[in-house]
């Protein structure tokens, strides 16, 4: 139960911020032709929802498995050889997140203590660049249990889909079978 | 040293299976750590800078939703029947069509993949029903669908000029006359084939039921005016040109054709209606349906599937420009053309050379990544050589569309086997003598610089720019 509304309340918040950044330009293009007047402020602001979408999204695209990736060398050993270099992939998966959450924290940290704002926008520029740590803790999260299903033996790696499955997919073609 | 670390942690995590973007982030993150003086904190500057800092790059995600509702909308189908009208009646017509119907959609859509999925679904099967043998169908829907990134708009072209900060309408511009001649040169193959092997011609349909087809596509075609007008007349950025067109897709694909969202079975005219009570009637449906789109099933699943690819995609460009910075900081690309100048070769000897480099790449790697990675190198040799950046552009898309279709990694490939259901290897089989006609193009456009460079020159001079 609380689960599926914590799924659909991530779901609608990456649809709202796709929609909305569409809104944002068509909005800016209606205002400079119909009114003759640019909105200085919609630029930046349809950037960093950008920016939320793509770090906010990349563990939900994790758990969709839409990330692409190369199996093909991974396919070539045994299962339980695959587990293991799955393992060693989500760990290596691990360590980037660390980084970037590290780096990040300190960056937010030396952005808070400066205390600067958008250049047009009246918000802090910490709070706005919080996604990059809030991104990367959540990514983590979801690593953390694929290693845990991968160590339980329930999957073998990250799974990737190709690129190609996702259009047929977009184009309403039942997938093939690998 | 520093170099030879990055790529091999590249190649060791690809190889493991860690997914593109992460290893992309991961090696470059690393070989900071170790060999330079930057702090992890800039590290996080320079991230969180590639996914904000560019506006043209904005347009990759509205580029993918407006063409997933055409492709959910039914106007890929609307498309083809046009396209079947126009040409059918040719010998090896269906054929014909099929690359006419792939140069349509590649001009309402950025990418390859997508081409081909929603043209090849539809027209490989009927083209077995003719009479043509499949791998030839297959094989013309392969190469054709490559057309998906060299016809404008082009998600591969953004993300140059995003690396290259060359402006992305005049690669827009650029890509137009290559793509149009390439779709052309296709057709002219498939009418000698045709000719020799005795393929089966449709019955031309008339004038009447072509202007039929053609009104009825024509809310499709219309984008493409809306998109090409607004950039090629300098009226509008790519980014912009783009959010207006996703707009107008979803209007096209919910209340223009209703294959979509929550008017899908309500019919523009009913029997016995007046004009007056026609249009009345479905100004108040369509009112009364607005809010309801945002409930509506078909509209959430296209708008979550084209938010999977976006941000697969930025995600991985936003590594891949991390990757760039750290060959920058490390100054490989100064060495990598110290080298290669060294060398004293002529600036068509060192087109040879990219176009190798680029296939060879091109069969490990997602177009984009590459490019990102590849540009920051190659771009300050070509301006030393006096090669134009947009004709240098124009030559690195022709081999990321090579690269689609040469396997182990040629999407195409993989979406052509989708959807005729056959192995990977029967596919890369039926493209393979297509791949021939591709590489032929390719030393055109390497070549003579004018087919890229003319439609840009012509419209600056159109502008009174020079």
């Amino acid at each position: 139960m609380i689960k599926n509304i914590l799924n659909s309340l991530e779901e609608g918040f990456i649809a709202f911020l796709l929609v909305g950044m569409t809104f944002l330009v068509v909005g800016e293009v209606l205002a400079r032709f119909v009114f003759n007047h640019g909105v200085l402020w919609i630029e930046e602001l349809t950037l960093h929802a950008s920016a939320w979408m793509v770090l906010f999204g990349a563990s939900w695209a994790l758990k969709k498995k839409a990330h692409i990736g190369v199996d093909a060398f991974v396919k070539i050993f045994q299962t339980n050889v695959q587990r293991v270099m799955g393992g060693i992939a989500v760990t290596i998966s691990l360590a980037y997140c660390g980084i970037l959450t590290y780096g990040g924290f300190v960056y937010l940290g030396k952005l808070k203590k400066i205390g600067i704002e958008l250049d047009d926008i009246a918000l802090e520029k910490w709070m706005a660049h919080s996604i990059l740590v809030i991104g990367m803790v959540l990514l983590a999260i979801r690593l953390v249990q694929l290693l845990w299903r991968i160590i339980k033996g329930t999957e073998v790696g990250f799974g990737h889909v190709d690129e190609a499955d996702t259009a047929l997919e977009e184009a309403h073609i039942p997938k093939p079978k690998h | 040293m520093t170099t030879a670390f990055l790529f091999l942690l590249l190649l060791i995590t690809m190889l493991l299976g860690v997914p593109v973007a992460i290893a992309l982030g991961f090696s470059s993150a690393v070989t900071i750590m170790i060999f330079s003086q930057d702090s992890l904190a800039s590290v996080a500057l320079k991230f969180f800078e590639a996914v904000s800092a560019h506006y043209t790059l904005l347009a990759i995600p509205f580029f993918i939703l407006s063409s997933a509702f055409l492709s959910g909308g039914g106007v890929a189908r609307r498309i083809i029947n046009f396209a079947i009208d126009c040409v059918g009646h040719v010998r090896g017509g269906l054929a014909m069509a099929s690359v006419l119907a792939c140069m349509i959609f590649a001009a309402v859509s950025g990418s390859s993949p997508a081409t081909v999925a929603a043209i090849g679904s539809v027209v490989i099967v009927g083209m077995v029903k003719a009479g043509y043998p499949k791998a030839f169908g297959a094989g013309v829907i392969c190469n054709a669908g490559t057309l998906g990134i060299l016809i404008p708009p082009s998600i591969v072209m953004l993300v140059y000029s995003a690396a290259t900060e060359v402006s992305a309408a005049r690669m827009f511009m650029a890509g137009f006359v290559p793509g149009i001649m390439m779709g052309l040169l296709l057709m002219l193959a498939i009418y000698i084939v045709a000719r020799i092997k005795n393929l089966p011609a449709q019955e031309w349909v008339g004038i009447k039921q072509l202007s039929t087809s053609l009104w009825q596509a024509s809310g499709g075609l219309f984008l493409i005016v809306i998109v090409l007008g607004a950039i090629y007349g300098g009226i509008a950025s790519p980014t912009e040109a783009a959010a207006v067109s996703t707009m107008y897709a979803f209007m096209v694909a919910c209340f223009g054709y209703r294959d979509l969202g929550p008017m899908k079975e309500i019919p523009w005219f009913k029997d016995g209606e007046s004009t007056g009570q026609m249009l009345s009637r479905n100004v108040w449906q369509m009112t009364r349906a607005l809010p309801f789109c945002v409930m509506d099933k078909d509209i959430r699943h296209t708008i979550m599937e084209a938010a999977k690819v976006s941000i697969m995609l930025l995600f991985i460009i936003a590594n891949a420009m991390l990757f760039a910075h750290v060959l920058t900081t490390e100054r490989i690309p100064h060495e990598v053309a110290s080298l290669i100048v060294g060398w004293g070769l002529p600036a068509w000897g060192f087109l040879i050379v990219v176009n190798i480099l680029l296939l060879a790449a091109g069969n490990f790697m997602e177009p984009s990544a590459i490019l990102l990675i590849m540009a920051p190198i190659l771009f300050p040799i070509a301006v030393q050589l006096g090669i134009d950046p947009i004709h240098l552009g124009i030559i690195m898309v022709v081999n990321m569309e090579i690269g689609m279709i040469t396997p182990p990694v040629g999407l195409n490939l993989f979406v052509t086997a989708g959807i005729t259901g056959e192995s990977l290897g029967w596919a890369t089989r039926a493209a393979l003598p297509w791949l021939g006609l591709l590489l032929f193009f390719l030393i055109l456009i390497t070549y003579i610089p004018q087919i890229s460079l003319f439609l840009p020159e012509y419209l600056d001079k159109l502008h009174g720019y020079n």
